[in-house]
């Protein structure tokens, strides 16, 4: 055996030592809900036109490209690097209605979670940020946003994640209201704080229960969002692309067991001083071995 | 080291080789095409499908594969069963052929690829995604590993004529000897983290993830399964360097590292069925094809494996041993396909089907494994010289 034991003993203890000075300060604590204070967005489907002023709108603001097959319209199928909000039309029999799409600022963004990079941050004043210095492109919040609102330039060599900023450069910067808002023609888009605009969004269910879904979407799943929806009576939220989901967003409990195995680095410095034990003991048991086969041969 | 390593020396051009360098070249190409033309250009991935075959196969099964570096490190060096010493070395070398392959294949995926070192810098810390963990922890045991790989070097070199280089070694060799506990001890418990960490990924998927996949245990799960296959993988490897290097196979010491193979799949066995019988998952066996799904990869990776190998009849015979190693092994491939791609749904008419160009790049990847570990082990004393004999 080349390592004695003692010299054994020094490099397993210089490991521990080594573990102990990785232990990190926890980060403080995310707000896990949306706020009455966050700005928001109410989007009523029962409004809606489908004209999709804000699609184009928010296509100008943010400088993107033409999106679809035809090269001479703009006329894209779903949210993609080149457009970061678009109207859907669901067809119910012979009713029509028309929902809105984008990045719904949840108040516990999975995003911001599950980035290795922390390349998502929820501001203080409730819009979900995105820092492309910061982005390696993995693409892990396209895996877990719950509503597919981050998308990629497949088409670029030095792409970005693409995602609703709620203009916070463009617009919000200069107290404007987000561009999708200003477009609308037809106040389907009401822009606001959160608190205000989920009050008034019972009033509309109250004043007319037979025009409207009794649910204002976003006050709580997966601990609330930004923007909120309202639905018409006849349609149900799942069949719009808004699943009902619960109050706790699931990487709620990956973070819990990555926590759990990494809890004050204790997990890991123990397993590592356990194996070094087991390491010590079975070359002890088998030192012992040797030494009695010597002594027989002996 | 208990016993001794050689290089091979012997001849690299035949026609396997050659067919692998050809596989790389090609590869090579479509890789540099991607990077002045975009993912899009060269892979199926979409917004629903934003990871493909490069991250399921390349990066999350590669590295389940590479389990058997760890594996039989800590089976000789922590649990002291030096018999298994001759393969230390050939494991050593397949995964750190493995884990460079998925940092290729990582770097390849990435959209800013030229960010990649950012889960480096402390400013871009985020501790709560298991996603940085594993590409911390990944980065941390490719060292350990290169490290570890440092005594075969030092061998090779230590009576160089060139004065440098023969210092360099007989000065290197010895202090990572030193201190080589230490880093064998690391090198085990950032992987147990990462392995761990990378079935962690997929909790926050629970929407996309089928039912019997999906599980909080999947950490765990992805742990059990990756030590078991790793030393599935040593079983394999050991017997192609033999063939390709026209040596014995080590019949004897692979049938004895067999024989732990079964307790840890008895351990994993228990947990599916903790898993299915607990979260009352049993109906979705029989609910849909899934479930047939479900039940041929337990088959493969655990049930006939965990039978066949109890019998010393079948451990000591080589080509059943391999037949059922290579289950296994197909067993965790489609374990890990499942989870990461299979299974996974976004939304209803979402599509994802590998372009040829993935496949080829996929192709090159494990060439290059194949290629690499046969030019390494030809220069650097990795096989031990010759076979124990009982």
């Amino acid at each position: 055996m080349s390592v004695n034991r003692r010299r054994f003993l020094k490099t397993t203890a210089a490991g521990i030592g080594g573990g102990m000075l990785a232990v990190q300060p926890a980060k403080a604590a995310r707000p896990r809900k949306a706020l009455d204070t966050d700005i928001a967005m109410l989007n009523d489907c029962t409004k809606c036109i489908g004209c999709r002023a804000c699609q184009s709108q928010c296509k100008l603001t943010h400088g993107l490209e033409r999106d679809g097959t035809d090269p001479r319209y703009d006329m894209p199928l779903d949210l993609s690097g080149r457009s970061l909000t678009l109207i859907k039309v669901h067809k119910q029999d012979d009713f029509f209605t028309f929902v809105k799409k984008q990045c719904l600022h949840c108040g516990d963004p999975s995003c911001v979670s599950v980035c290795p990079v922390a390349a998502f941050e929820k501001l203080d004043n409730g819009v979900v940020a995105y820092y492309k210095d910061a982005c390696i492109g993995c693409r892990y919040c396209m895996i877990a946003c719950p509503w597919d609102a981050p998308t990629f330039e497949y088409d670029k060599a030095l792409p970005v994640i693409q995602k609703c900023d709620f203009c916070k450069d463009a617009r919000l910067a200069d107290g404007l209201p987000p561009a999708c808002a200003d477009a609308c023609p037809a106040g389907a888009i009401k822009y606001g704080k959160r608190g205000d605009l989920i009050k008034e969004a019972h009033e509309r269910i109250r004043n007319n229960p037979e025009k409207y879904n009794d649910h204002v979407y976003g006050e709580y799943e997966l601990g609330g969002t930004s923007v909120l929806v309202l639905a018409p009576r006849e349609v149900r939220f799942e069949d719009l692309g808004y699943e009902l989901y619960g109050d706790t967003p699931p990487f709620r409990l990956q973070e819990d067991i990555q926590h759990g195995i990494f809890k004050y680095f204790i997990p890991p410095v123990a397993l590592y001083a356990v194996l070094g034990y087991i390491a010590y003991a079975t070359r002890r048991k088998k030192d012992d071995d040797t030494t009695n086969k010597d002594e027989k041969k002996g | 080291m208990d016993h001794n390593a050689a290089p091979m020396n012997k001849r690299l051009w035949t026609p396997w080789f050659t067919f692998g360098v050809v596989l790389i070249v090609i590869g090579a190409a479509i890789i540099i095409y991607r990077f002045f033309a975009g993912l899009g250009a060269v892979t199926n991935l979409n917004d629903g499908f934003p990871w493909g075959i490069w991250i399921a196969f390349d990066v999350v099964t590669g590295v389940a594969l590479a389990a058997g570096g760890f594996s039989v490190a800590a089976l000789v060096y922590i649990f002291n069963r030096w018999e298994y010493s001759p393969l230390v070395r050939p494991a050593l070398l397949t995964a750190l052929l493995g884990y460079a392959i998925a940092a290729i294949a990582i770097v390849i995926d990435v959209g800013r690829w030229w960010q990649i070192y950012n889960p480096a810098l402390p400013q871009y810390w985020q501790g709560n995604s298991p996603l940085f963990e594993v590409a911390i922890c990944v980065k941390i045991y490719l060292t350990v590993m290169i490290i570890e790989f440092v005594p075969a070097v030092s061998e090779k070199y230590k009576d160089s004529p060139r004065p440098f280089l023969r210092s360099l070694a007989n000065k290197l060799g010895p202090l990572v000897n030193k201190y080589l506990m230490f880093f064998i001890l690391l090198g085990v418990v950032v992987s147990t983290l990462h392995q761990s960490s990378l079935g962690a990924v997929m909790i926050a998927a629970i929407e996309r993830i089928h039912g019997l996949w999906w599980s909080p245990w999947m950490p765990l799960m992805f742990l059990i399964s990756a030590i078991a296959v790793g030393f599935a993988v040593v079983t394999v490897e050991s017997y192609i360097a033999a063939r390709s290097f026209n040596r014995k196979v080590e019949t004897d010491i692979l049938a004895r590292l067999a024989g732990v193979i079964p307790y840890v799949l008895g351990i994993y066995l228990l947990l599916k069925l903790f898993d299915l019988i607990y979260y009352g998952k049993l109906s979705l066996l029989v609910a849909d094809w899934w479930g047939l799904m479900y039940i041929i990869e337990m088959a493969l990776l655990v049930i006939i494996p965990m039978y066949m190998l109890s019998k010393k009849s079948v451990r000591f015979d080589i080509g059943k041993l391999l037949t059922v190693s290579i289950m296994m092994i197909a067993g965790i491939i489609l374990n890990r396909l499942n989870t990461y791609l299979f299974t996974y749904q976004p939304r209803p008419g979402q599509t994802y089907f590998p372009t040829i160009w993935e496949i080829l790049v996929t192709a090159a990847l494990v060439a290059l494994l194949f290629v690499g570990y046969k030019v390494l082990a030809n220069i650097f004393p990795v096989m031990s010289v010759e076979p124990e004999k009982k």
